[in-house]
């Protein structure tokens, strides 16, 4: 990635450099061809799967696979992928950003290859993330428009959130079977379907497959990141990357599928999505808008086909995949060429172009016919498929006719609209200065929509091929489907028949529909995205109140959380530890009583006022009143030493606060009467220290330290008071270096007082 | 009495020794040509010291001064990673400390005993030797904060970092008295003896005691509920300190607190899992929406630094041989993003003046295309997303606690991460993105350069060469659990 933050430099340099610009492609060329070779040994239900040791000791291999389903992304991703790149060498010929763009592309195609190919399945996490990134960047591509930097940033935010719920369910998948290999898995199908997990995984997996997917109800990002350029457009939101979570679905299948969950969840997102998306297709007047949504419907009817899961399904999920690939990188390219020569994607603008544009305009007939699905084009096969898979449904068959119909006979106007419309009638004011694009923009497009024709022409090849070993990956077994031009006249056909018809109603009578559609929307019926924006606003709000709430900057608030939290730690303490009982208290004489009531006063007083003066003098009551508890049990010498620390203490702390200024004037939020917060903190913690002081009193010491004191003060050392003995006898070495540092101490500190007077004013910002 | 039991100490013994007699060149030499000699050595003494960690590191524990001093494959390996962190961060303060003239020979010195200290801590094998080398690292650390001292934050960052130490310095104590009572030692290797024979329960008071050392370190971690100091101090001390802080107590903080649970309260992971998992998850939900709303860099890094130790428990919270190995994976990867993310901080000028700002990072990318691109992988990288060496860190907590059983730990740390994921890659999004106001300065100091250049090269390189750290990292675990 170095090369891409280091390659911005003008485009406008030699032929050498020209012709250098070409060299991406052909890498991805040579890649697709090499691909190719694989395809007799594909084509024979044959795997190759190659592996080298990773993170040995957590099941990590270096592993990749080729099979049918990945062998068709790999040569999708390569062979789309040399023509996209040589259409942008020509189409970004004179942006300064080209090379960046070139080798984005290049690492984004590495990446794509590596989910499709990688067997394990945290390495194709790895690649799957890379995808999100480079897809980020690519998406920001034109950084200088907000729109596109904030589109960039919203696309990242919801497949990175998917992606991590995907690895989570990765990982359980992988702790339970033990196995991270998604060529292993679906031998342990049973044992993760009949564990309590497999809802959870169910759910953390299709959040990732449905996010990177672009899946109802989170289908917004995909049309918003059509800010990104054309041939981006063209390559990550319809040939291949927004297919990486049907492929991931795919891939799981053999392991997760097969279940009622599988089939109802995937069958009904899928749906609703095509469904949904083929509307929003017909409402947009933006032709690369309505080729986006037609791509969230085209992956909600492959998400459908592999929910239904029977043999015909998932062909037709197959083929589909392959044939929407083709006619929608091509359309997509098709209508950057109408962008660079007419200057603008909407359609009631564009008009009259066929006349001068011609070439382009066989181009998007091709890729249209395909798309409509009219014989004897590809897309014809891939519906007839499709139209077999639902009619023979397990379940609700009817429910899934209707998603099918109705998709598809919006798919047909759409289609119309973006093949037939801007080519046909009278010339606008954008025609006028329209012309034939050069060479290098438009042989990728055309062979995209002349495969689209070939391999519809040639169903044997097609169906052995492609569309047989990519089911058989899906289904982990081999099946039963009849890939061909012509079933005689069965449902399927009538239903194609009755698509094309209605379709071309709907795009009759379409500026109407739309013009309905913009309405609904005006009222924001489906606005899916301001959830996106609701959750966004909420968290950044959230964010802003829980910092306010409690990173104050004021020490005394900090002090008052870290004890509340270690009072909930301590109460915690007690009732796990269970030691709340009623110990036996022995009666008290008056004199303790006494005591006992003069600490609780000065507590209270402390508490209370607001002077710190008296504060100061309230905690000094408290330490004397203590000392005269050790005084009451003997230990005299004790008492003494409170007693001095004490009075030192009263006396320092007050000559240093007299110095302060009065709380209430220093301290704006000083509060004014009781502090109950602090009170009850107080309260709460001081009840729990005694309860655990009283839970402590219960057990028994351990007396082995005090027993040797006791037993050997006398003869070792010749003294009867045990703490004197201690000091200056036993550990007389220790008391000694106590003396030193405090000398030590006592010294600086004088050095420090000595050193006042030069001491310069400070400077810059108090909180 | 032979001195071979100075031997496994002498890393530290190396460091305070030469700390005393740099304190004495330095106090007899000119100001500006003092603080660099002595940054030099004291910079050599912490390599030497890496090097010695590494050599006297044994196979099997070695103990020393009456068993208060454990050397084994733990020890050595968090010094390893502590030591790096130091030089690091002392590296890339030297043109810090130029630019702001804070060249003072003290800064140094500090460093050296506060590593000492760290050293020290992570060989502690009771808590007398604990609580006084958590003291030893701690006392400096004050007095750095408060380095820049002319200036009302940097004093009040110290003054604050002070008094909230002291208190959780007391509750550490408190505690600790209260095992020792209830349990007549303070020896880790006497109460592992005693608890195991298998069933016993911890008593009561020693109960209570866990409880305030738990808090007592979750502070020094900068962990939730006992973080507040952490974002103030961050701010207000000098950039430089807060890489240090960041970087070396931190992890030793870490390194500390899994011995601890690990060995003396090994028996009792029941008892104190439930403590760890409340404070990890605490601390991932707030440094993840903490950081949201922070304008100023220092303070999201301190965010950052708290959600990153919530993650960090998560692998102690399995209570397992594979967590602690998480745990270490984890805090070693962290390392070197954060000493890498604040090379890239105290790189960023403007007519010479240091910027703060999140919003300063915008349009880096277009005049400093090599310095943005290693800010990036450093975000990337802290959001936890692959191939960066940070997503290796969060996978071998997540699965730790996954094979433990705590799965809705490990997923409410996967949802952390989407929200955390957020402000760095928002950092990302200015860089890349978004316009620059005003140019910036285009020099990058030598110190920096090398360090961006490891830190970088380390973190996303690491997939290809995961072997040295995780090897080790293995056999660093296994020490705690024979």
């Amino acid at each position: 990635m170095t090369a891409v933050a280091s390659t911005e430099r003008p485009a406008a340099s030699g032929a050498a450099e020209r012709v250098w610009r070409l060299f991406p492609a052909l890498l991805s060329a040579s890649a697709f061809l090499w691909f190719l070779t694989f395809l007799p040994v594909i084509g024979a239900g044959e795997v190759v799967r190659v592996a080298w040791p990773w993170v040995p000791g957590m099941g990590i291999e270096l592993s990749f696979l080729i099979d049918g389903l990945a062998l068709v992304f790999a040569l999708l991703i390569t062979g789309i992928g040399a023509l996209v790149l040589l259409y942008t060498a020509s189409y970004f010929a004179t942006h300064p950003g080209l090379w960046r763009l070139l080798i984005l592309l290049g690492l984004f195609e590495l990446s794509m290859l590596g989910v499709v190919l990688a067997d394990n399945l945290i390495l194709m996490f790895v690649f799957w993330e890379l995808t999100t990134v480079t897809s980020f960047l690519l998406v920001g591509f034109d950084h200088e428009k907000a729109d596109a930097r904030a589109k960039a940033l919203q696309a990242l935010l919801v497949t990175l959130a998917g992606g991590l719920a995907l690895l989570a369910g990765i990982l359980l998948l992988g702790i339970l079977t033990g196995t991270f290999e998604a060529s292993a898995l679906s031998a342990h199908s049973e044992l993760i379907q009949d564990s309590g997990f497999y809802v959870v995984i169910v759910v953390l997996v299709l959040l990732g497959c449905f996010t990177k997917s672009a899946q109802f109800p989170f289908h917004f990002w995909l049309p918003n990141a059509m800010a990104a350029p054309t041939p981006v457009s063209a390559y990550l939101h319809s040939a291949t990357m927004v297919k990486a979570g049907v492929y991931l679905m795919a891939r799981l299948n053999p392991s997760l599928g097969g279940t009622d969950l599988w089939f109802w969840t995937l069958v009904l997102f899928g749906g609703v999505t095509a469904v949904l998306a083929s509307v929003w297709a017909l409402r947009q007047t933006d032709l690369k808008l309505a080729l986006a949504y037609t791509t969230v419907m085209a992956l909600g009817a492959l998400t459908m086909m592999i929910g239904i899961g029977h043999d015909y399904a998932l062909a037709a999920a197959s083929a589909f995949l392959v044939v929407h690939a083709l006619y929608k990188a091509a359309l997509f390219l098709t209508i950057g060429i109408l962008d660079k020569k007419a200057g603008t994607r909407e359609v009631d603008q564009l008009g009259g172009l066929g006349r001068k544009m011609w070439a382009t305009w066989l181009v998007a007939a091709l890729a249209g016919l395909s798309m409509a699905g009219l014989p004897p084009f590809f897309g014809f096969i891939s519906k007839e498929l499709l139209y077999e898979a639902v009619v023979t449904a397990p379940a609700v068959p009817i429910l899934v006719v209707v998603f099918a119909f109705s998709a598809s006979a919006m798919m047909v106007a759409v289609a119309a609209a973006v093949a037939v419309k801007p080519f046909v009638g009278a010339p606008t004011k954008a025609a006028e200065k329209a012309g034939e694009p050069p060479f290098g923009m438009w042989i990728g497009p055309a062979i995209l929509a002349g495969l689209g024709l070939v391999l519809g022409v040639l169903p044997a090849f097609t169906g052995s091929f492609f569309v047989l070993p990519t089911a058989l990956s899906i289904a982990g077994q081999p099946v039963e489907a009849k890939v061909a031009l012509w079933h005689g006249i069965n449902l399927p056909l009538i239903l194609s028949i009755l698509t094309i018809a209605t379709g071309v109603v709907i795009y009759l009578k379409l500026s109407a529909i739309r013009g309905a559609l913009a309405g609904a929307e005006a009222r924001g019926i489906w606005d899916a995205e301001r959830g996106y924006d609701w959750s966004l606003a909420n968290l950044k709000r959230f964010a802003a109140w829980q910092t306010d709430a409690i990173q104050t900057g004021r020490v005394t608030d900090y002090i008052f959380w870290t004890t509340a939290s270690l009072g909930a730690l301590l109460w915690w303490a007690i009732v796990a530890g269970g030691f709340i009982g009623v110990p036996a208290l022995q009666a008290l004489p008056l004199i303790e009583w006494a005591i006992l009531g003069l600490i609780a006063f000065a507590s209270i007083a402390v508490a209370v006022t607001h002077s710190r003066l008296i504060a100061i003098v309230g905690l000094g009551v408290v330490g004397i009143a203590i000392a005269g508890i050790f005084v009451l049990y003997g230990a005299i010498d004790v008492a003494m030493t409170q007693l001095l620390v004490e009075t030192l203490f009263v006396v320092i702390v007050v000559v240093a606060l007299l110095k302060l200024p009065r709380l209430r004037t220093a301290f704006a939020h000083w509060q004014k009467g009781p502090r109950w917060g602090h009170a009850t903190l107080s309260a709460v913690v001081g009840a729990g220290v005694t309860v655990a002081l009283l839970a402590v009193l219960e057990t028994d010491l351990d007396r082995r330290i005090t027993t040797f004191f006791e037993q050997e003060s006398a003869p070792s050392a010749f003294g009867r008071n045990v703490v004197n003995v201690i000091l200056v006898d036993f550990r007389a070495l220790d008391t000694f270096g106590e003396l030193a540092v405090v000398v030590i101490a006592a010294l600086g500190a004088y050095a420090l007082l000595r050193l006042k007077a030069e001491r310069p004013e400070p400077k810059g910002d108090a909180r | 009495m032979s001195t071979s039991y100075l031997f496994p100490a002498a890393p530290e013994l190396l460091l305070i020794l030469s700390g005393l007699v740099l304190l004495l060149v330095g106090s007899f030499k000119d100001h500006a040509a003092g603080a660099r000699l002595v940054s030099t050595l004291a910079l050599v003494t912490l390599a030497v010291a890496f090097f010695a960690t590494i050599i006297v590191t044994p196979g099997a524990a070695i103990y020393a001064f009456r068993e208060h001093f454990v050397l084994d494959a733990f020890a050595g390996f968090m010094k390893g990673v502590v030591f790096l962190g130091a030089l690091g961060t002392l590296l890339i303060a030297q043109p810090y400390l130029r630019q702001e003239k804070l060249e003072r020979f003290e800064y140094a010195l500090l460093v050296l005993f506060s590593t000492a200290g760290m050293g020290l801590l992570l060989s502690a094998n009771s808590f007398l030797a604990l609580y006084v080398a958590l003291e030893l690292m701690t006392l400096p650390l004050y007095v750095m904060a408060a380095f820049k001292r002319d200036t009302f934050k940097s004093t009040e960052a110290g003054l604050k970092y002070f008094v909230l130490g002291a208190l959780a310095s007391g509750m550490l104590l408190y505690g600790i008295s209260l095992v020792y009572g209830f349990t007549g030692t303070i020896s880790f290797t006497a109460l592992q003896d005693i608890y195991a024979a298998g069933d016993v329960r911890l008593p009561i008071g020693a109960l209570v005691g866990l409880v305030f050392i738990a808090a007592g370190l979750a502070f020094k971690l900068g962990a939730v509920p006992f973080h507040m100091w952490t974002p103030d101090v961050y701010e207000g001390a000098p950039t430089a300190v807060t890489a240090f802080f960041a970087a070396a107590p931190k992890i030793a903080a870490m390194g500390l607190t899994v011995r601890v649970f690990a060995e003396p309260f090994g028996a009792f992971v029941a008892d104190w899992q439930q403590i760890v998992i409340a404070v990890a998850v605490g601390s991932m939900a707030l440094g993840a929406f903490g950081a949201i709303g922070q304008t100023n860099i220092k303070r999201l890094m301190a965010y950052s630094g708290i959600g990153h130790v919530g993650y960090a428990l998560v692998g102690l919270a399995a209570g397992t041989e594979r967590g602690v190995y998480g745990v270490l994976v984890y805090m070693t990867l962290y390392l070197f993003m954060t000493v890498g993310t604040f090379a890239v901080i105290l790189t960023l000028r403007r007519r010479g003046q240091e910027l703060e700002r999140v919003q300063d990072f915008a349009g880096l990318s277009k005049e400093q295309p090599l310095l943005a691109l290693a800010a990036a992988i450093f975000m990337f990288s802290l959001a936890g997303i692959p191939p960066l060496a940070g997503f290796f860190g969060k996978l071998y907590v997540f699965l730790a606690a996954v094979d433990a059983g705590l799965i809705a730990l490990a997923v409410f740390g996967v949802l952390m991460s989407v929200v955390g994921a957020y402000y760095y890659l928002r950092i990302v999004k200015l860089m890349y993105f978004d316009a620059p106001p005003e140019p910036f300065d285009k020099t990058i100091e030598p110190e920096l350069q090398a360090v961006l250049v490891v830190t970088t090269a380390v973190t996303a390189l690491f997939i290809v060469f995961p072997g040295p750290i995780l090897g080790t990292a293995q056999v660093a675990a296994s020490a705690l659990f024979p």
